[in-house]
């Protein structure tokens, strides 16, 4: 806990008995053990709670087999944060550990404008590649590919394929500006725990403005819980847009379908299509 | 020069060759000379392949031929042209046909289907020959699209899964399910349409139904449509080498069942390499350098990076390709 996260707490302390400072060492104590047990990444967002450990499948490199068709169940590509339905969007609850975002004041005003233009601004508008994490939890699904020296993840959207190097290859020097960043994986225990840099600031987390720089930097974890699911895990850093870093997390679904596959969304050739013949069509404008 | 300037200084020119180009094929666009010696495609493989011995392929665990790796795709001049042809600018160096059936290397279009090709071609708007003066369809590798037939004439990876193979590109991948599941409806269309694989002996049959007849073959017009069928048959013929042939049936503009056929050979591996000439970077593994990072694969965001492309193609008033409609 930091300094300033005690000095919250106290205050917070001061606030529920009713203006007297706390002075009492079994109070101060309780309420420190609950400042921390609020801090401690809890099994409480979205996650499958396990009292023993899953013990998962494995390849024939010897890793968790976490090959398969995946897909969210939840309202995170809307909005990250908890939100209320309105036309075409579902409510939901915050994926965020905490509940929000911890924007820097400056940020947060950006954040608040992108949301206001948002029909226009979003680059998933334009069909952009939606960059990570947002990839994972938009509606579509996702197979995971396992060799030795990568995990491919094929999405469904944009038929993106995305290469996770298990090659003992560092990420390559930058600066590099990519929409889907640079992705390096390594196992802990079960978990796949992927490391990615390198990203451009075209890209937001959700339809609802959240947005990072070209600093970002996120650690995903994704870990088998039981056979047919995955927790998926994202912490993101970016110090230019955040006052700390703060993580996502959400369970992944295998799908059951026997006839699961992934088909295809190629959305720069639908939205080309209907703006092609379009007299009034802003999307060719930007040159 | 370090291979990330190396690899940066390569993007750039890749880029401002499309740039200079367009409109005409996007994405691994070179520059060809005149002097070119005519590329090798489908009779030269022809000739090569009734030389070979019959080869007995590795197996995977499951007991069915191991086509994993990595492969070249057809190579040659990057699918600006599918049949035989001289040399017509820096796109199009001379080239054999990708068409091995009918012998005679041209796609045996139907009277109707020739006369939809012929107007498509002359309304390329490159200033080649025979053009009618009138701008008409670009190719859709133009706008960064991904359809078939074209990934599967370009390079990519094979990995083998109980139940499917899966090919995975430097941009996109496919799927193709093994474990002899119905395909899709065909009321459902797409770029990719739906493959369906089963072995026949040591070739892996795919066979494509739902395609939306949006794609071409080549960036010149050569077409199919919303009817086409396509099987394919990847067949190890050596150690280094795929002979990969596939067949498009169309009735309605096809006068008879038509076939490609080319080698796939592993990076570094075939008789003259093409020259050399690499389509893709996943057949740029070649160890040319002690470059650690000459095996991955990385973001090409063709689509993200090609916004003018759509942009001056429309103001120059080309039309959006709809597929044609063959009459009934």
């Amino acid at each position: 806990m930091t300094d300033r996260e005690a000095i919250s707490y106290d205050l917070l302390a001061v606030s529920i008995t009713g203006g007297s400072p706390v002075r009492h060492w079994f109070l101060r104590l309780m309420f420190g053990l609950a400042a921390i047990c609020a801090l401690t990444p809890m099994p409480s967002v979205g996650q499958t709670t396990a009292t023993t450990p899953y013990t998962p499948l494995r390849t024939v490199d010897g890793h968790p087999d976490l090959q398969g068709i995946w897909q969210v169940v939840n309202t995170a590509a809307w909005d990250l944060e908890a939100h209320p339905a309105s036309l075409g969007v579902p409510a939901g609850h915050s994926v965020v550990e905490g509940g929000a975002i911890p924007y820097q004041p400056s940020a947060l005003a950006k954040k608040k404008d992108n949301f206001e233009q948002r029909a226009t601004l979003d680059p998933e508008t334009k069909c952009y590649l939606p960059g990570v994490p947002r990839i994972t939890y938009m509606p579509y699904p996702f197979r995971i590919i396992q060799q030795a020296d990568k995990v491919s993840i094929a999405y469904e959207y944009l038929r993106a394929i995305r290469y996770i190097y298990m090659n003992g290859n560092p990420h390559p020097p930058g600066p590099i500006d990519w929409w889907m960043g640079d992705s390096r994986g390594r196992w802990e225990g079960n978990t796949l725990v992927v490391d990615v840099i390198h990203f451009n600031d075209q890209t937001w987390f959700d339809r609802a403005g959240n947005f990072h720089s070209d600093a970002l930097h996120v650690i995903e974890r994704y870990t088998p819980t039981g056979p047919d699911h995955l927790l998926y895990e994202a912490t993101i850093e970016d110090s230019n847009v955040f006052s700390r870093p703060w993580k996502i997390s959400m369970p992944l679904y295998r799908r059951q379908e026997a006839n699961s596959e992934l088909l295809e969304y190629q959305c720069p050739a639908y939205l080309l299509e209907q703006e092609w013949d379009n007299p009034a069509s802003t999307l060719f404008d930007e040159h | 020069m370090s291979q990330q300037i190396f690899a940066a200084v390569t993007t750039l020119t890749v880029v401002f060759c499309v740039l200079l180009l367009a409109p005409g094929p996007a994405g691994g666009q070179a520059f060809w000379r005149e002097d070119t010696p005519k590329i090798p495609m489908a009779a030269s493989w022809l000739a090569e392949k009734a030389e070979l011995p019959p080869y007995n392929p590795p197996r995977t665990a499951d007991g069915v031929p191991d086509l994993q790796g990595v492969w070249g795709g057809s190579g040659g001049d990057g699918l600006s042209y599918l049949e035989e042809h001289e040399y017509v600018d820096v796109t199009t160096p001379a080239q054999e046909s990708f068409v091995s059936d009918p012998a005679d290397g041209k796609i045996p279009y139907t009277p109707w289907g020739l006369a939809k090709r012929n107007e498509i071609l002359a309304g390329l708007g490159r200033g080649w020959p025979g053009e009618s003066g009138e701008r008409l369809y670009s190719s859709p590798s133009a706008f960064c699209l991904h359809y078939m037939p074209r990934f599967s004439l370009s390079a990519l990876e094979i990995v083998q899964r109980p139940g499917s193979v899966i090919m995975l590109g430097e941009e996109g991948y496919r799927v193709i399910p093994t474990d002899g599941r119905p395909p899709i409806s065909e009321e459902a269309k797409f770029w990719f349409g739906n493959s369906r694989g089963h072995w026949e002996g040591d070739t892996l049959v795919v066979e494509v139904t739902s395609l939306n007849g949006r794609g071409w073959f080549d960036s010149t017009g050569h077409y199919y449509t919303e009817n086409t069928r396509m099987t394919e048959r990847w067949r190890l013929a050596d150690e280094n080498t795929i002979d990969y042939e596939v067949t498009f049936v169309d009735p309605t503009v096809y006068a008879r069942p038509w076939t490609m056929n080319f080698p796939r050979r592993r990076p570094g591996t075939g008789p003259n390499m093409r020259g050399g000439r690499i389509t893709s970077a996943v057949a740029a593994n070649a160890p040319a350098f002690e470059d650690p990072y000459a095996g991955e694969i990385w973001e090409d965001a063709c689509y993200e990076g090609n916004r003018e492309g759509p942009a001056s193609l429309r103001a120059l008033g080309y039309k959006w390709f709809r597929g044609v409609t063959p009459p009934q």
